[in-house]
């Protein structure tokens, strides 16, 4: 029995020691010539043209795109307007009012995601907490319910959009259990309360598998014997969360914070494919503002929309220093 | 305060038994030491009285007051974990006093009980930092100071040594000694290091494999081995084991050295390394080629072979001078020959 395994090993891996020895004599030879040092930047370089052709340049290339008018793809077509696009997105007569706003769709989708961000993120920390406190336990069918929770994670947001808007829409699943059940049907996503509810529930429902299991590491990563010596100290299960569960997941909880903050922020794709924004702008967020202004619109603004998503990435920026921060700060406490 | 007794523990996991009808009796500020090798039940056992794990039948009292049934933290008792289980987002301060802040205790009774535990453990320079910032030893210290701001009615200790480095474990034995000198507070230890039980213990119960296999004394265990395998585990180096068949009242050693055995059939005839000395020379003696010599200074050990193949230890005193491949004769002194029977029991040659 012992034999066949040994075989099938050599016949996987024959080709790749013939590939380990042809690439060999290159490498050497490379190596020769630039040195131990200079090996480190040839087996980055591949990585850091690609990172270079498909972020690096892109970004710097819609930068310019900020300072420049027209309704002309190409560049050659537009004209150099300094800050000026800069300027039409933040000129307001009142700040406390985005509909005095000159682009008062901007400020009124940045007024959508900022309380979008704040209520999805709160539901997401407490809600995947929970659930990853309770599927810690020794509870039956640990590993279904583990499953269950992670799989809306592998759905692609756009199928994530379809199934829910297939469940609210008027003549939804919803409805028809309400209507079966004697209860008055509701028009979900034409309600502006009902679909900027929904647009945090399914897209909680749909990310929070990915913080539970990062929530879930951290628990399991809590030695058992902390809780036993609580438990000889006859510590209260609530005075034990409090105490040792919360400040022990810490770092897990910055992490899942900072993360759930900047996908929060950039929320798109199931939010446009469950309500496309609706009823009227009550479920318009930033991105989505952005690619209508700058390629879905009859007028389309190129111009603006890479203005407005400077703008947003500066927001993502601070918020992934602030992450950074979090994290060397939990480091340096624990190095301490 | 502190007289545990256990009657007939026994305790399952799943479907295979690993205590199996322990009955002990802990006496009032007695140091008792659980011995025996890993896997052998000690930790179960342990946790058993610490109320962390619920036995499968038996009972456990404390002070005659059964508390088989009652939570771990109303039994009075305070662990010291292997891993030492600090809260390490905590400062020492805090470790010390987390556990008395669940029941109420006044500030200032807190306060004190810490602030003794840390004078007598000598940790008072370290009370603001966090158990990462403390040395083995240091940290070693805050886990027993946790268990002893509890006053509880006697300390369980799993294996509190073993994750320090073999100087400091010297060391700390010492200390936790004279800590149990200071306190008379009942302790039950466990390990697996035998030098650990002979040194601390006031009575050592050896285990294997869940069962009791003897309870006594320190010396006792030495001097009168219940059995083959307390025999082979407690003493170091190992107690030379001869297999015989006693026949006529006499057992032959290889060599043809006969020893009195009171019963005829098959027998162990145990003798330890250091209860062999040079024969005389006419005498009947186990007679060897030296096969290994390790050198110890104050003592010195000496592997040898007899003709028939037995492999035999030997501890002399001093440095005697014997080299690899030298011829050594050397005979048993006679009241220190430890007989067993077929079922690997005692038999007492003294009768
Ligand atoms: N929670 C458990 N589940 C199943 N088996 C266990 C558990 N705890 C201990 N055992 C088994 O019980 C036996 C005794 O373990 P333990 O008391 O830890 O030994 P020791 O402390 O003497 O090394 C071992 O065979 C171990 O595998
Ligand atoms: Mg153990």
């Amino acid at each position: 029995m012992a034999a066949l395994p040994a075989k099938l090993g050599v016949v996987v891996t024959a080709p790749l020691v013939l590939l380990a020895r042809a690439v060999d004599p290159p490498l050497r030879w490379w190596q020769r010539m630039a040195g131990q040092g200079g090996m480190a930047a040839v087996f980055l370089l591949p990585n850091l043209a690609i990172f270079g052709v498909f972020v690096l340049f892109p970004l710097a290339l819609n930068f310019v795109y900020s300072t420049t008018a027209g309704t002309d793809i190409l560049l050659q077509g537009r004209s150099f307007v300094g800050g000026a696009q800069y300027a039409r997105l933040l000129e307001c007569r009142d700040y406390l009012d985005p509909l005095t706003c000159r682009e008062d769709t901007f400020w009124t989708a940045a007024a959508n995601t900022l309380v979008f961000v704040v209520l999805q993120v709160t539901m997401m920390v407490v809600v995947s907490t929970i659930t990853a406190l309770i599927l810690n336990r020794e509870i039956r069918a640990r590993g279904f319910f583990r499953a269950v929770f992670f799989f809306p994670v592998l759905l692609s947001p756009v199928v994530v959009g379809l199934i829910w808007r297939w469940i609210l829409q008027r003549q939804g699943l919803l409805n028809l259990v309400m209507v079966s059940l004697g209860l008055e049907p509701e028009v979900w996503l034409n309600d502006r309360t009902y679909a900027f509810a929904a647009t945090i529930g399914v897209s909680v429902w749909a990310h929070m598998g990915f913080y539970t299991l990062i929530l879930l590491a951290g628990l399991q990563a809590i030695p058992k014997d902390l809780y036993e010596a609580a438990e000889m100290d006859g510590t209260r299960p609530a005075r034990v969360f409090w105490r040792i569960t919360l400040p022990l997941l810490g770092p897990n909880l910055a992490v899942v914070l900072v993360l759930a903050l900047i996908r929060g922020v950039q929320i798109f794709d199931e939010v446009y494919v469950l309500t496309g924004g609706g009823p009227g702008t009550s479920t318009l967020y930033l991105t989505q503002y952005i690619y209508e202004v700058g390629f879905a619109s009859v007028l389309r603004n190129p111009g603006l929309a890479a203005a407005a998503s400077i703008l947003m990435g500066l927001v993502l920026v601070v918020l992934t220093l602030c992450q950074l921060w979090l994290s060397r700060r939990g480091e340096a406490k624990g190095a301490k | 305060m502190g007289r545990i007794t256990l009657n007939d523990i026994r305790k399952r996991f799943g479907t295979t038994e690993v205590i199996h009808g322990v009955d002990l009796e802990v006496g009032e500020g007695e140091l008792v030491v659980f011995v025996g090798p890993s896997g052998c039940g000690k930790s179960t056992l342990l946790r058993l009285i610490a109320g962390l794990d619920q036995p499968t039948s038996g009972t456990i009292e404390i002070d005659g007051r059964d508390v088989t049934r009652v939570s771990a933290a109303d039994r009075g008792l305070a662990m010291v974990f292997q891993s030492y289980a600090l809260y390490p987002h905590m400062t020492v301060q805090q470790n010390l006093s987390f556990g008395l802040q669940n029941t109420k205790m006044a500030r200032d009774e807190v306060g004190r009980r810490v602030s003794e535990a840390a004078r007598m453990l000598e940790i008072e320079p370290l009370l603001e930092r966090r158990p990462t910032q403390l040395s083995g030893g240091q940290r070693q210290r805050v886990a027993i100071g946790r268990a002893i701001v509890r006053e509880p009615a006697a300390f369980l200790l799993d294996e509190p040594l073993s994750n320090l480095d073999a100087e400091l474990r010297v060391t700390m034995r010492a200390e936790l000694a004279q800590l149990h000198d200071r306190l008379t507070t009942t302790m039950i230890y466990v390990t697996h290091d035998q030098v650990e039980a002979m040194t601390l213990a006031d009575r050592i119960v050896v285990l294997r494999h869940g069962r009791i296999e003897q309870v006594a004394t320190p010396l006792d265990l030495f001097n009168r081995p219940a059995n083959l395998f307390v025999a082979g585990f407690i003493g170091a180096p190992n107690m030379n084991l001869f297999t015989a068949t006693a026949q006529d009242g006499q057992a032959a050693l290889p060599g043809g050295l006969a020893v009195p055995v009171p019963r005829n059939g098959p027998c162990t005839i145990g003798i330890r390394p250091q209860h062999l000395h040079p024969a005389e020379a006419d005498a009947s003696a186990l007679e060897g080629r030296v096969t290994l010599v390790e050198a110890l200074g104050t003592e010195t050990v000496v592997h040898f072979r007899t003709a028939d193949g037995t492999d035999v230890i030997t501890v002399m005193a001093g440095q005697p001078g014997i080299r690899l491949g030298d011829t050594i004769r050397l005979a048993p002194d006679p009241g220190q020959i430890h007989l067993f029977d077929a079922d690997g029991d005692r038999m007492d040659n003294n009768v």
